[in-house]
């Protein structure tokens, strides 16, 4: 891990687990309606400021809290056109499937690749320092992940070249 | 493209695949649905045994040609009509395009099929494959039972073209009875029945193994599938047709001739009784089901009194045969009368109970055979996929690709609860 | 399948199951089909004067016209010969099959039916090698539209015969895949020894086709220039080029889930 990584991480550490202090809070304009403040965003009062954590221009992390919801956006390095690419589709394929991930969110906020929202309901159900230790760990994997990839487009590139080569 | 090239219509099923280019009378390809795939016996999940550092994933065979390759896994990417392993299905469709159909996807319009009460996962999942993966600029996915019935157009006239009827789709394992109301499936009077060509053939079979002895055991289901598809027919009353039989067997049994494939000597076989007695077993399944009893009839009229009572009536009018086991001759004479009969039957009942008072308008039961009875489904979307309106219908990949970004308002709803 | 196949399989199955049939004996149905294949090729399969045993395959090429100037029709009917019939309206070439009386050979007929397109290709590939083996430097470079907005150049030296391809990828993504694709291509060449160089360029056309239409934009990515040197041409035979760039393209290959 490189020496900027881990103290980036260990801010989105902190300030998560600070962050994430919900509690059940029912619509204050709409009734018996239970909405994520955050995202529907009715009454100011509600809404704390909003922190970036950033570790360079290109790489940061957006935290939006509310009284009832937690709004964790990440913008991931891309170093090159096929970095963006691949971070483009598997952001894609996962929040196509953004079901099976619960806390993720269908869709990015604006500026950012992937968001994750949670809510009071998420963080009494789940553990808050799992909850926490997922998003952090998410962060450390998708960087690996995306240069794996990376790595097996060449190489498949490679092969790929090499098997047709071979036919002469 | 100024020209359009034609769209691509596949329709894959449990047991074959029918692929081919829209406009033409009959898919270009029947293969089964089968792919045979390198795996290698290290432990671990699925998909840790199937990643690889080469170029492995592209050496596979779909169809026959998977039952004859040596060294590779057989599997079968569908079960029941429905997509059980999503990752073989991709290179299942890879092949089909670019092997089999050589369409540049990026060039063709496709239209898929999909069973009845199929999942929209699923469906989003196919979406995903042929938009992402194969980048196709349209797509289409039609329910399997909808074009059967639009298949039997060509048999009608053009005020009688309907989309609303019952489909009779017979293949090898499973026979559906599917009643239709303008082109919406009623998921919830949906009937199966367990039996279908496969049971046909074991039945005969079983027929063969009691009495003939020259037919070589390992050959023994072929011949029995050869005979049920050249010679079975189905009879109006059993009863007299064993006594035609009896009267004239010279002109009723049928000889059959097969070579053994080992020692390559011809046998033959006296073909008599299991001529109307296999296909009988749609209409007296106990002769080979113990526990299934009720005749096609019975489950056809079952269906269609559990349907809302304003179809009724036409769905009686329109009952569509579908599949390779709906070919027999007289099949749907004989269904058509058997139905008839438990309606009249039903009619009388309410008449007499009335008193005499009120006269019931009678009902048409009218069942439809054509010409495209074997590959209706296939046939229905090529000639869907052949008409203008079809590139109007089609989802478009900029539809696609826009809608994945309405999925906003599910996002509150969902994490609300 | 690694590799694309050069034939048509739709076009032999069904001639493969007319003969069949028609050897049996059996009485052959009517038929009539249109089929497409890679470049936006369309076959199409009929009964002649709705008799059902003479059967004509038709193959349709926007860029016909274009082959015939490199000798397609020579070849073809050094291929083909007494097959050939009067191609039938809004096709290019047109062969006939006749049930009536089969040849021996019927296999290999229906073998050559499928190669239809790969030996309309082939013609200009041919004549460039001749070209090439005489030493005759002086001949115009051939350009083929292959496809609307795909260009592929051919053209001999005394010491090799070039190929040019130009691709063109509609979608962005696509363009920096195959950048990747194509780079990795001009590298693996030290895996053989025997293929053939291949170099490419992105953006710009190479030195090969400077004062040519060459269409340059952001999108047509690499002009990819072949080439065939003396030592290694009799192993190179003129290969369908849609195979080598469905291969390339990788659009089949890469997973990016």
């Amino acid at each position: 891990m490189s020496a900027t990584l881990r103290p980036y991480l260990n801010a989105v550490r902190h300030t998560l687990s600070a962050a994430m202090c919900l509690e059940n809070f029912s619509s204050q304009v709409v009734e018996r309606h239970n909405k994520p403040e955050v995202e529907v965003r009715t009454s100011k009062e509600l809404l704390l400021t909003p922190v970036i954590i950033s570790r360079n221009d290109k790489e940061k992390v957006l935290i939006e809290t509310s009284i009832n919801s937690i709004r964790v956006s990440i913008a991931v390095k891309q170093a090159d056109e096929i970095e963006k690419i691949l971070c483009k589709k598997f952001m894609r394929f996962m929040m196509m499937r953004a079901e099976n991930f619960i806390v993720l969110r269908r869709k990015p906020i604006d500026g950012y690749d992937i968001s994750f929202l949670i809510t009071n309901f998420h963080t009494e159900q789940m553990y808050k320092h799992k909850l926490v230790d997922f998003v952090i760990h998410f962060m450390e994997e998708i960087d690996k992940e995306i240069s794996e990839m990376k790595l097996a487009v060449n190489a498949r590139a490679r092969i790929v070249a090499e098997e047709f080569l071979k036919r002469f | 493209m100024n020209s359009r090239l034609p769209a691509c219509v596949i329709d894959v099923g449990t047991g074959y695949t029918k692929l081919g280019f829209a406009a033409n009378k009959e898919p270009q390809f029947i293969i089964p649905s089968a792919i045979g795939i390198k795996e290698t016996a290290k432990v671990g999940d699925q998909s840790s045994r199937r990643l690889c550092k080469g170029v492995e994933d592209l050496d596979f065979y779909i169809g026959d040609e998977a039952f004859e390759a040596t060294g590779y896994a057989v599997k079968y990417p569908v079960r029941h009509g429905l997509v059980e392993d999503w990752d073989l299905m991709e290179r299942f469709l890879e092949q089909c395009i670019f092997k089999y159909l050589r369409a540049e996807p990026e060039d063709h319009y496709f239209l898929l099929t999909e069973p009845p009460l199929n999942t929209p996962e699923n469906r989003e999942y196919t979406a995903e494959i042929m938009f992402e993966s194969f980048n196709v600029p349209g797509l289409y996915i039609a329910v399997q039972a909808v074009l059967a019935l639009a298949a039997s157009w060509v048999s009608r006239s053009l005020e009688e073209r309907t989309l609303t009827g019952i489909v009779i789709d017979s293949g090898d394992g499973v026979t559906h009875v599917i009643p239709v109301a303008e082109g919406y499936v009623i998921g919830s009077c949906i009937k199966h029945i367990p039996i279908a060509g496969r049971n046909i053939t074991y039945f005969i079979q079983s027929l063969l193994r009691e009495r003939e002895i020259g037919i070589p055991p390992e050959q023994s289901l072929e011949t029995a599938k050869a005979i049920k598809e050249r010679y079975c027919y189905i009879c109006p009353d059993i009863a007299k047709e064993f006594a035609k039989y009896d009267a004239d067997p010279a002109k009723c049994i049928k000889k059959y001739e097969g070579m053994n494939s080992v020692t390559k000597q011809p046998f033959t076989v006296d073909v008599g009784y299991e001529r109307f007695l296999g296909p009988e077993i749609f209409f007296h399944p106990e002769f080979s089901n113990p526990d299934f009893t009720i005749p096609l009839s019975e489950i056809v009229d079952d269906v269609i009194q559990n349907c809302p009572i304003d179809v009724r009536r036409p769905l009686y009018n329109n009952i569509v045969l579908s599949g390779g086991s709906t070919m027999f001759k007289d099949f749907d004479r004989r269904l058509q009368r058997d139905l008839k009969r438990t309606v009249d039957a039903r009619l009388k009942l309410s008449e007499s109970l009335g008193g005499g008072r009120i006269k019931p308008k009678p009902i048409n039961v009218n069942v439809v055979t054509h010409h495209m009875q074997r590959y209706a489904v296939w046939f229905g979307g090529s000639m869907l996929a052949s008409t203008p309106e079809f590139y109007q219908v089609c989802h478009t990949k900029a539809a696609y690709e826009d809608q994945q970004h309405g999925f906003i308002s599910n996002i509150v709803r969902t994490s609300s609860k | 399948m690694i590799l694309l196949e050069i034939n048509n399989r739709v076009v032999e199955e069904t001639l493969t199951v007319k003969y069949r049939n028609a050897q049996a004996g059996g009485k052959s149905e009517y038929i009539d089909v249109t089929v497409a294949d890679f470049d936006g090729v369309l076959f199409h399969i009929s009964n002649i004067n709705q008799n059902k045993s003479k059967i004509r395959v038709s193959i349709s090429l926007k860029f016909y016209k274009e082959l015939q100037q490199h000798g397609a029709d020579e070849l073809l009917k050094r291929e083909y010969g007494d097959l050939l019939i009067p191609t039938e309206d809004g096709y290019n070439v047109s062969v006939l099959v006749d049930l009536e009386n089969i040849p021996e050979n019927w296999p290999e007929i229906v073998k050559k039916i499928g190669l239809l397109k790969r030996n309309c290709f082939a013609s200009v590939f041919e004549k460039y090698f001749d070209f090439q083996e005489k030493g005759d430097e002086g001949q115009k470079r051939a350009v083929i539209h292959y496809r609307n907005d795909e260009t592929m150049y051919v053209e001999a030296k005394a010491d090799r015969v070039t190929v040019v391809f130009s691709t063109r990828f509609r979608d962005e993504d696509d363009v920096v895949i195959g950048k990747v694709f194509m780079q990795e291509l001009k590298e693996g060449l030290r895996a053989s020894h025997t293929a053939p160089p291949v170099l490419f360029s992105h953006r710009e056309p190479p030195r090969e086709l400077q004062n040519t239409d060459a269409k340059v934009d952001n999108n047509t990515l690499p002009a990819l220039p072949y080439q065939v040197l003396q030592g290694v041409h009799t192993q190179a035979r003129p290969e369908n080029k849609s195979t080598d760039k469905k291969t390339i393209t990788g659009r089949t290959f890469i997973r990016k889930d």
